[in-house]
């Protein structure tokens, strides 16, 4: 669709004609300032096609103050090789024409004509609004509504798919969206988002289930009457029957007539016990007479025992007695062993007495013999002891003093020895007569002295010569020297000897004296240990104990007979023996005689037991009870017997008679008759129950009820299954139609992505722009960035807005439709660079689309290649012409 | 010359599913309404009684309402009406008779017979030998003591007996209630009147069931009638007079549409039933969708004419015929929807396609009448 030439009048500012010629197929460049017409225009190519030729609500295009203006549009343009001329006046003349090629369309048929061509709707009344836009309201952009895309695409929904159809097959329906929504609004009346019902549905479901629950109760119910029914049917049956055959009274009369036999029966058995009772006391009569008989019987038996006791009793003492001389004699041969043995132990004591005394006083004599001759010894040693004491104490020194002294001696000889060497020796010569003094000493011829000290030499007739013997040492030694000459004779002088070799002698003879004292006291104490004194008194004492002795062994008698005399411990042994044989014969005898003594007590005792009996079984008044007893006895035995066979057959006549049975018959007849009258009355109270009960439920009409009921059941049920059946089909072709409505969106998809990817590129090299299912754009991503269109600044959101406009164009152009771009003062909020990126854009789209660019600011756009239209000329061109 | 009326079934007390409220309780009224008719009508015929062969009652538990309803719509005949009771109203221990008689509702000129035995119509010189049932369910003949049962000198001997007469009727071969076939030759009867099938039938020249005065099913069997029986005198043979009571026909169509005449003679023959018609449809086969248009529009035109109508039409497949779908100008993927819900049809006679297809072709003609508007 090109636009080639447009023409107003009568419209708004421009009162006169104003023609817009010479259009370009491609990109246009409309300007002028404020005010100069320029949104007038864009709003006569709105109005020439959206608004109807009718329509009384575009006030606006007519001139101010003018009402009698008749506000009209010519547009010329060519699509598919066909020229197209439309004209349209409004308000004060209302017409439409519009002539294609060579037909000719006028009004409603021009108008749809258009709509059809371009692709959008006229408004039922009222002005034209956004959303009968369409496809133009796509691409012919606003100023200031260049970024909301998504609106537009909304409202060109399906004219766009409609549109696009041949690019992708007859896929796309007209008016298939407002389907869709028609269709699920009313599958929404039935069906939740989930699919359960919901509204008259659910209510109708529910109702269906209500009336099975009541169907189902009335049923029961019906069934509990019927069942009540044949219960009362069959009651009344049993119950006549009953009243009429009246069971209880046979049952009544077998009951008495078992109570009559019954009775009978128990009289036989009180008879019977008493017989049991009689018979009773004849067996205890019995007994006791037997046992009478047996104790009068049994007298003569005990007599006979008794004698038999007695004769062994006697037997038994005469045994005894015959053994009573043995014993005597037994006893008797006993004591006199005893004395004989007694006898010869005393001799035997006597002998032994005096043996031991005779070698007593042989023992004395010796020992008293011994002693004499140690005390002559003792004496002896005792005086060589004193002898030596005296020796002793003559020679008395100290050992130990003597030694030191020989030391001192020792030492001296050598201090005088040292001295003379280290002395000054003064030797001399004199000749005869020659003289000198020394030390006041005479000295003469020749000879030699060690001087020690100072000395002084006086020469006669010389003078005096002193003499001083040198050195420290010969003064200490002789010190030393004169000290040990003094010790020396102070330890003689102390010893009380002249010399050491006296000491020495001294001490010799005192040690001799101190070994023969010692060797003198170990003679004494071998003879008279303890001491001579005691040596005496012991040889006194056994001078009198062998006096003692002598005297003893002569006041003790000499035995007569030695030689028959035993040992002492054979004697000892013999008596012993004795003793004990006449212990137990003397035992043996008194237990003989005690014995002996019972023997005559039981034998006394068997003989009075004996005669009492004796007397007393020969008395006439035991043979009398004796006969009498038997006789008694015979005549019980006879009534017992009598008794016994009575009993027996009374016996046999109960036990036939069955009293247990009889018993259980009362019973049973009791049982019955009870039962059978309680059934009766039972049958009763409940007929009048079933009958009450039968009445009420009765005038329910429960029959009818459920009937009714089911009526309405039924009804429910249809409409629900009606219903269930719309609510199935509905939300069948909901699904069916979405289902290819997103199919048919996923084939649109690709082709529009791919023409917004071209421009895309221009502005943003890096980035992409998704498609969405509703065919707009979505999901912007550049680099890292990721979000939607509207997260966009102003200006990128408008660069966008256009860009994907562009792409729809191209796309329309691909199926064939119409796309003439109209942009009215877009791009205001794009900077410098983005702008020139834009102006490619547009250059580009401008190869396959006629644009209609307006714009207050021709210099920002200068560089579009294009000439300029200026409006302000136009015209005044225009009323040149005019 | 005795003259009696003869009828039976009155089934009082049932209510009908299947069809609208409004339209059973037309229904139900119409029967208590058919009492109030053959009391009209032993009147016009001066008849000396009325005969009532069973089923009087079709429940038990019915409502007191009813009861005295039923009652009340026999007034206006007052000569002597025998009820005798039936399978729906055995005369059990406790049953809607006994009901009856404690409410006081049944009038003295009427008879009824709850236990065997000869009701003897003096003034009519009528001998009615009855054999009710007396128990839910019968497996013997219940007529077989009415040869025992005497009868006074020249009194017409008119058997009343409710079930099925063995080895006549179709359907209910093995039918419980039985009756022999020649009872009333049996019986020495001069006429015997039955109860239990719901048409008019005859069995023999003296045994007759009189059918329901009203029917209340769609199986076709002559109901809707009553019978004035005539008898000259004891052993002469009965004049039986057939006499329409019935308010509304009930007819059952079962069709299958195959080709366009198929749907046009249906429809000539729905418009040709009178407006009493209570009408059951059931539709088989396929229909385009011109067809179901011109379907729905006669059915709406004969809803609004007859008693009741109820089309079945889920056994109806819609095959839409090329020239429906361009009518529908169901382009793009609202066609690929259309030929898709076809196909599934076709496939697996899915309920919910057709349906579906039904919608969507109404919203589709909807759009287009807009549009064209």
């Amino acid at each position: 669709m090109k636009l080639q030439r447009m023409r107003i009048e009568q419209l708004r500012q421009f009162r006169k004609p104003f023609v817009l010629d010479n259009l370009q197929p491609g990109l246009n460049l409309i300007h002028g300032p404020n005010e100069s017409g320029k949104s007038t225009l864009v709003r006569a190519i709105r109005a020439a096609f959206f608004e109807r030729y009718r329509s009384t609500a575009v006030d606006d295009l007519r001139p101010w103050g003018d009402s009698a203006a008749a506000p009209t549009v010519e547009l010329d343009f060519e699509h598919e090789g066909l020229s197209w001329h439309l004209t349209k006046s409004f308000l004060q003349r209302k017409r439409c024409d519009l002539k294609v090629g060579t037909e000719t369309y006028s009004e409603d048929d021009a108008e749809e004509k258009l709509a059809e061509l371009l692709g959008y709707q006229y408004p039922k009344r009222g002005a034209s609004k956004a959303e009968h836009w369409g496809i133009p309201g796509l691409l012919w952009v606003e100023q200031g509504t260049g970024q909301d895309i998504e609106q537009a695409i909304e409202h060109a929904g399906d004219h766009l798919k409609s549109a696009l159809n041949s690019m992708v097959g007859e896929v796309a329906s007209s008016g298939g969206d407002d389907l869709i929504e028609t269709v699920r609004s009313q599958r929404d009346t039935l069906l939740t988002g989930k699919g359960s019902a919901r509204g008259e549905y659910l209510q109708l479901k529910n109702d269906r289930a209500q009336y099975e629950t009541e169907i189902e109760g009335l049923k029961d119910r019906v069934l509990k009457y019927q069942e009540q029914v044949d219960r009362l049917s069959k009651l009344t049956q049993d119950y006549d029957q009953a009243e009429a055959e009246r069971p209880w009274e046979e049952a009544q009369r077998q009951l008495e007539q078992a109570r009559a036999h019954y009775q009978q029966v128990e009289r036989l058995e009180e008879q019977q016990a008493q017989e049991k009772a009689t018979l009773g006391q004849l067996k205890q009569n019995h007994r006791l007479l037997q046992q009478n008989k047996e104790h009068l019987e049994g007298l003569s038996r005990q007599l006979e025992g008794r004698k038999a006791d007695l004769d062994r009793a006697e037997r038994d003492l005469a045994t005894a007695q015959a053994q009573t001389p043995v014993i005597a004699g037994r006893l008797q041969e006993a004591r006199t062993a005893y004395e004989q043995a007694e006898k010869q132990r005393k001799l035997a004591g006597l002998l032994q007495t005096r043996e031991r005394l005779e070698q007593d006083v042989r023992r004395l004599e010796q020992q008293k013999q011994v002693l004499t001759q140690n005390l002559a010894k003792a004496k002896d040693y005792h005086q060589q002891l004193e002898q030596a004491r005296q020796q002793a104490r003559d020679n008395r020194i100290d050992a130990a003093a003597v030694k030191n002294l020989k030391t001192t001696a020792n030492q001296l000889n050598e201090e005088t020895i040292r001295s003379r060497t280290i002395a000054t020796r003064l030797s001399w010569q004199l000749e005869a007569g020659a003289s000198l003094t020394l030390n006041n000493e005479q000295l003469t011829g020749e000879g030699e002295q060690q001087l020690l000290e100072e000395s002084t030499l006086v020469i006669p007739g010389v003078g005096t010569l002193g003499i001083t013997p040198g050195g420290e040492e010969l003064a200490s030694t002789r010190r030393k020297l004169k000290t040990l000459e003094d010790s020396f004779a102070e330890q003689l002088k102390t010893l009380g000897v002249a010399s050491v070799e006296q000491s020495e002698d001294r001490l010799s003879a005192f040690e001799n004296a101190e070994r023969a004292q010692k060797h003198a006291e170990d003679l004494l104490k071998s003879v008279a240990p303890a001491g001579i004194e005691q040596l005496v008194s012991e040889q006194s004492e056994a001078e009198s104990g062998l006096e003692k002795a002598k005297s003893q062994l002569q006041a003790t008698p000499e035995p007569d007979q030695k030689e028959s005399v035993p040992a002492l411990e054979e004697a000892e042994a013999a008596f012993v023996q004795a003793s004990t044989a006449l212990d137990k014969a003397e035992a043996d005898e008194r237990e003989h005689q005690s014995t002996l003594s019972t023997l005559k007590q039981a034998r006394d005792n068997a003989k009075t037991e004996w005669q009492r009996l004796a007397d007393e079984e020969k008395s006439p008044e035991r043979q009398q009870q004796l006969r009498q007893i038997t006789t008694d006895l015979a005549n019980l035995e006879k009534q017992q017997t009598e008794l016994q066979a009575s009993l027996e057959s009374r016996e046999r006549e109960i036990r036939e008679a069955r009293p247990d049975f009889l018993k259980q018959d009362i019973e049973r007849y009791q049982n019955a008759v009870n039962q059978l009258r309680q059934t009766q009355e039972n049958r009763g109270r409940e007929l009048r129950d079933i009958k009450v009960r039968l009445e009420a439920w009765g005038a329910e009409g429960l029959e009818e009820q459920l009937n009714e009921k089911e009526a309405e059941y039924d009804q429910c049920n249809r409409r629900y299954q009606e219903l269930h059946r719309r609510a199935q089909a509905l939300d069948l072709l909901l699904n069916l139609l979405t289902e290819k409505r997103q199919a048919l969106t996923r084939r649109l998809q690709a082709p529009l992505q791919k023409h917004l990817n071209h421009y895309l590129s221009v502005l943003f090299p890096e980035a992409s722009l998704e498609v969405d299912e509703q065919l707009r754009p979505g999901t912007f991503s550049r680099g890292t960035e990721l979000g939607q269109i509207t997260e966009l600044s102003f200006g990128a959101r408008e660069q966008m807005g256009l860009i994907s406009r562009l792409a729809y164009a191209d796309l329309l152009r691909e199926a064939g439709r119409p796309t003439l771009v109209i942009l009215d003062d877009t791009l205001v909020h794009s900077d410098s660079e983005r702008l020139e990126d834009m102006k490619r854009i547009l250059f580009d789209a401008a190869s396959r689309h006629q644009i209609l660019l307006f714009t207050c600011h021709p210099e920002k756009w200068q560089d579009l290649g294009v000439a300029p239209l200026d409006i302000q000329a136009s015209k005044e061109q225009s009323s040149q012409f005019v | 010359m005795p003259k009696f009326l003869h009828t039976a079934d009155w089934q009082m007390g049932r209510a009908f599913t299947r069809f609208e409220t409004e339209d059973g309780a037309a229904l139900v009224e119409a029967r208590f309404e058919s009492i109030e008719t053959l009391a009209q009508l032993a009147n016009e015929h001066q008849c000396d009684a009325v005969l009532v062969a069973g089923d009087v009652f079709d429940a038990q538990t019915v409502s007191d309402r009813t009861i005295r309803r039923v009652f009340n719509a026999t007034r206006a005949f007052a000569g002597p009406w025998v009820m005798l009771p039936g399978n729906h109203d055995a005369a059990l221990a406790e049953s809607v008779w006994t009901r009856a008689q404690r409410l006081g509702a049944v009038p003295e000129n009427v008879h009824l017979a709850l236990q065997p035995g000869v009701i003897n119509l003096e003034q009519q010189s009528l001998s009615i030998l009855c054999a009710p049932l007396t128990q839910r369910h019968t497996y013997c003949d219940l007529t077989e003591p009415f040869s025992g049962y005497e009868s006074p000198e020249g009194f017409l001997r008119v058997g009343l007996a409710h079930g099925s007469v063995q080895g006549l009727l179709p359907d209910e071969i093995d039918s419980t209630n039985p009756i022999a076939p020649d009872r009333a030759e049996a019986s020495r009867l001069d006429y015997l009147a039955l109860g239990d099938w719901h048409g008019t039938k005859q069995i023999d020249e003296r045994t007759w069931y009189s059918g329901t005065p009203e029917p209340e099913r769609f199986r076709n069997n002559e109901a809707g009638n009553a019978l004035i029986v005539e008898v000259a005198e004891a052993g002469a043979t009965p004049t039986v007079t057939r006499i329409t009571t019935g308010r509304y026909q009930w007819h059952q169509w079962r069709e299958t549409l195959a080709v366009q005449s198929d749907l046009d003679q249906l429809l000539e023959r729905l418009n040709a039933l009178p407006e009493s018609a209570v009408v059951d449809l059931r539709l088989e086969g396929s229909i385009t969708l011109a067809g179901e248009e011109t379907l729905l529009q006669a059915l709406s035109v004969a809803e609004a004419r007859f008693r009741s109508l109820r089309c079945e039409r889920s056994g109806l497949q819609l095959a839409p015929t090329d020239e429906d779908i361009a009518a529908l100008k169901a382009d793009g993927y609202v066609g690929e929807v259309v030929e898709s819900l076809r196909e599934r049809q076709v496939g697996a006679q899915d309920d919910a396609a057709r349906d579906a297809l039904a919608i969507l072709a109404g919203l589709l003609r909807e759009r287009e009448q807009e549009a064209s508007q």
